[in-house]
């Protein structure tokens, strides 16, 4: 739905519209719309990456209740 | 360790000294009196830009010579020769050999830049960081021009001898029980961001020279008059500067695969992935210059080449990022003042490419273009990204070089209000790029939206201003007077993550 | 430590990749489509110097600082300097194009609202760069 709505739909538009005296395209609306579209999708991105290192911090924090020592502790190799 | 700072020694001692550790030393004092002067002016420009007006700079030259140097100086005198003093004290050390191949030219590259940063604070040219001809050639006034011209040309070389440096280090000196291929991070961070150098810095060298000369009178490749292009300049300039944001940014990436797996208590999440993202994006970063250029007149064709060009570089910092996502997962991880930068600085830079990925989208640069947008995209990248990971790297560092523990509190109250200062900042200077504020301007319109961003981010600027003011006191007070740190695991990590490299390596012990 | 990307990093690449190319995909057809000049757009040339522009309609006439337009009239700037690199930018309707000298630089756009509009220099020329304005009035068709 999202992604009709984000690609298909704005490039059937393109794909038919032309220039006749009388009906030009506006600059401000096709290159604004392109610029929120790709917001929106940047957004969404960002959502996920952010809130997945907001969980990782927060789940991964050796004060979590839950934390466990790592299968490298002590070791001393850290390279390999 | 073998950085300690514990023995005082005479400061001649230091200076005339040709040992990778008293050169990175040196590096690092003159960075960080380059980043605290460069700030400063920045908190004067933000100041200035509170109301519209006139505040507290008198005219519009002196505003556009301290942009001019605000942005040279934290580009040439911060960020780079920060990463080389981090590159010398650790490179000889991860690849497990005494010293820097040439120690000597070691010394001579360093002290190039101290004449190259009196060059370009006496001048305090105007002509922006990027000397764009015909302005630089046949507007801007001299003698502060030619002394740029000249700081920089000292710069370059300077770039270039260091470069050479870390590659022959890297390459030849390594331990031959070391193979490539298993080298730190770290280490191939200097070796990618040396090799890029290497190839792109030569350009500029020409650049700058093609205009001093034509600032002579003695040439006029820059003159449309006789037949010369000032767009030649450009593409010169940014075949250079595209592929240098990208040794700007590899070896604070570099910083963060040191910092993020010790504090996570494991290992990096893949080495490989990390060596081959830096490779491919040395080699990518050299197709996407000219998208700086996307209003110059330049064809549709050539436009798109450069934008499938730009695009091309993300996944390689993509993978970075997925990198360090998965090296946190199933870590215990110590949030120490080094780790908080370092995850910080991941967010940061994600949003930097974000913006990024959105400015090589060609028609969205009619909206974009020269406007705060920009200013706010490239400020994510050297202070969200690279200054981030320079103080979470300089932080870390510290015991080792002095001996003593920095203030944990202020360390972390430092990143507090730099992160909330730089969101502030940045992210609202794309808004105030897309309501359509152009960028290196003394004064604006009395538009109401205008005035408001600009007073939010001035107030966030100077909240950057405090956690700099709280890092400059907490290092000097905590080198003096610091707590002894325990040299084995200053902060209690557990384990003995630190110096694998030490321990293999016959020429370093405590 | 593993040598070996799991499959997880190679999905992460690929959704990066796709959305790399669906970013180059619009923005190519978009800017097909803005570059293409109608036919019967009036000329209008644009001059930018340190720090002022000016315009010439097709008929001679000359204007200085300001600009008028009829709403709803295709016109196309062709752009240049007589000194130095100024960018010509008409913000509310997304016009930039830089004014180089030496060179036309070519760029359109259709007035569709009435008003008027702030003209300003996006490229860095010097002294009174942050000031060098103009407006720009878009007439309705009487």
């Amino acid at each position: 739905m999202v992604l009709s709505i984000l690609i298909i739909l704005p490039s059937l538009q393109y794909a038919f519209a032309q220039d006749e005296p009388g009906e030009y395209m506006d600059r401000r609306v096709e290159i604004w719309n392109l610029f929120f579209r790709m917001m929106t999708v940047a957004f969404t991105i960002g959502a996920v990456v952010s809130g997945t290192l907001i969980w990782l911090v927060i789940r991964f924090r050796e004060s979590n209740p839950k934390a466990t020592p790592t299968k490298y502790e002590g070791t001393g190799e850290l390279d390999g | 360790m073998v950085l300690e700072l514990q023995k005082p020694r005479p400061i001649w001692q230091i200076m005339f000294s040709t040992h990778h550790t008293d050169i990175g030393l040196l590096y690092m004092i003159m960075s960080l009196a380059a980043l605290f002067m460069g700030g400063a002016l920045a908190l004067a420009i933000r100041l200035e830009l509170f109301f519209p007006g006139s505040q507290i700079i008198a005219d519009s030259m002196t505003f556009n010579r301290m942009f001019t140097v605000h942005g040279t100086t934290l580009i040439f005198l911060f960020i780079l020769p920060f990463a080389s003093s981090i590159g010398n004290y650790l490179v000889p050390i991860m690849i497990r050999y005494k010293d820097m191949a040439y120690p000597k030219l070691n010394a001579i590259a360093f002290w190039m830049i101290p004449p190259a940063f009196a060059l370009i604070w006496l001048g305090f040219a105007d002509f922006t960081w990027n000397a764009y001809a015909p302005y630089s050639v046949i507007s801007a006034p001299g003698p502060a021009a030619d002394m740029w011209i000249f700081g920089l040309k000292i710069l370059g070389v300077s770039a270039i001898l260091g470069a050479i440096n870390f590659i022959v280090t890297i390459l030849k000196c390594k331990h031959p029980d070391l193979p490539l291929s298993k080298a730190p991070l770290l280490a191939w961070s200097y070796l990618t961001s040396s090799l890029i150098i290497l190839v792109a810095m030569p350009t500029f060298a020409a650049a700058l020279l093609m205009l001093l000369t034509d600032r002579l009178a003695v040439s006029r490749f820059f003159d449309p008059a006789v037949g010369g292009d000032p767009i030649a300049y450009q593409h010169l300039f940014w075949f250079t500067f595209h592929p240098e944001v990208y040794v700007l940014v590899i070896p604070a990436i570099g910083f963060m695969y040191e910092i993020i797996p010790r504090f996570s208590r494991k290992p990096i999440y893949s080495h490989s992935s990390g060596v081959f993202a830096f490779v491919l994006l040395a080699i990518v970063g050299f197709a996407s210059w000219a998208h700086h250029m996307y209003a110059t007149g330049m064809s549709f064709t050539e436009k798109t080449v450069f934008m499938i060009g730009t695009l091309a570089a993300v996944p390689a910092s993509a993978m970075h990022v997925f990198n360090f996502l998965a090296t946190m997962w199933g870590g215990r991880i110590k949030f120490a003042t080094p780790m908080m930068w370092s995850v910080g600085g991941i967010a940061l830079f994600f949003s930097a490419g974000a913006g990024g990925v959105v400015n090589s989208a060609m028609p969205l640069d009619f909206i974009s273009h020269d406007s705060y947008w920009v200013v706010g995209h490239f400020h994510l990248f050297v202070m969200g990204t690279i200054a981030f990971g320079s103080f979470g790297f300089f932080y870390y560092i510290f015991p080792y070089i002095t001996g003593r523990m920095y203030n944990e509190k202020w360390g972390i109250v430092h990143f507090i209000l730099s992160f909330v200062g730089a969101v502030m900042v940045f992210f609202t200077q794309h808004v105030l790029g897309l309501y359509g504020m152009p960028r290196r301007v003394f004064d604006y319109p009395p538009i109401p939206e205008w005035i408001a961003m600009n007073q939010f981010i001035t107030v966030g600027a100077m909240l950057l201003g405090i956690g700099a003011a709280v890092f400059l006191v907490n290092m000097i007070y905590s080198s003096a007077k610091g707590k002894p740190a325990n040299m084995d695991d200053p902060w209690g990590l557990g384990g003995k993550y630190y110096y694998p490299y030490e321990a293999k390596n016959p020429h370093h012990s405590h | 430590m593993s040598s070996h990307s799991h499959w997880s990093e190679w999905i992460y690449i690929g959704v990066v990749v796709a959305l790399l190319v669906w970013v180059g995909a619009e923005a190519w057809n978009l800017e097909r489509l803005v570059e293409h000049v109608p036919e019967d757009a009036k000329v209008i040339k644009v001059t930018g110097q340190q720090w002022f522009w000016t315009f010439e309609h097709e008929d001679g006439t000359k204007e200085v600082g300001e600009l008028h337009v009829k709403k709803g009239v295709p016109y196309k700037f062709e752009v240049t300097s007589t000194d130095v690199i100024h960018s010509f930018n008409i913000h509310d309707y997304v016009v930039l194009m830089d004014a180089v000298p030496g060179r036309i630089n070519t760029v359109w756009f259709v007035p569709f609202d009435a008003g008027e509009f702030d003209i300003q220099c996006r490229e860095y020329c010097g002294l009174i760069h942050y000031n060098m304005r103009g407006t720009l009035y878009v007439e309705d068709d009487a």
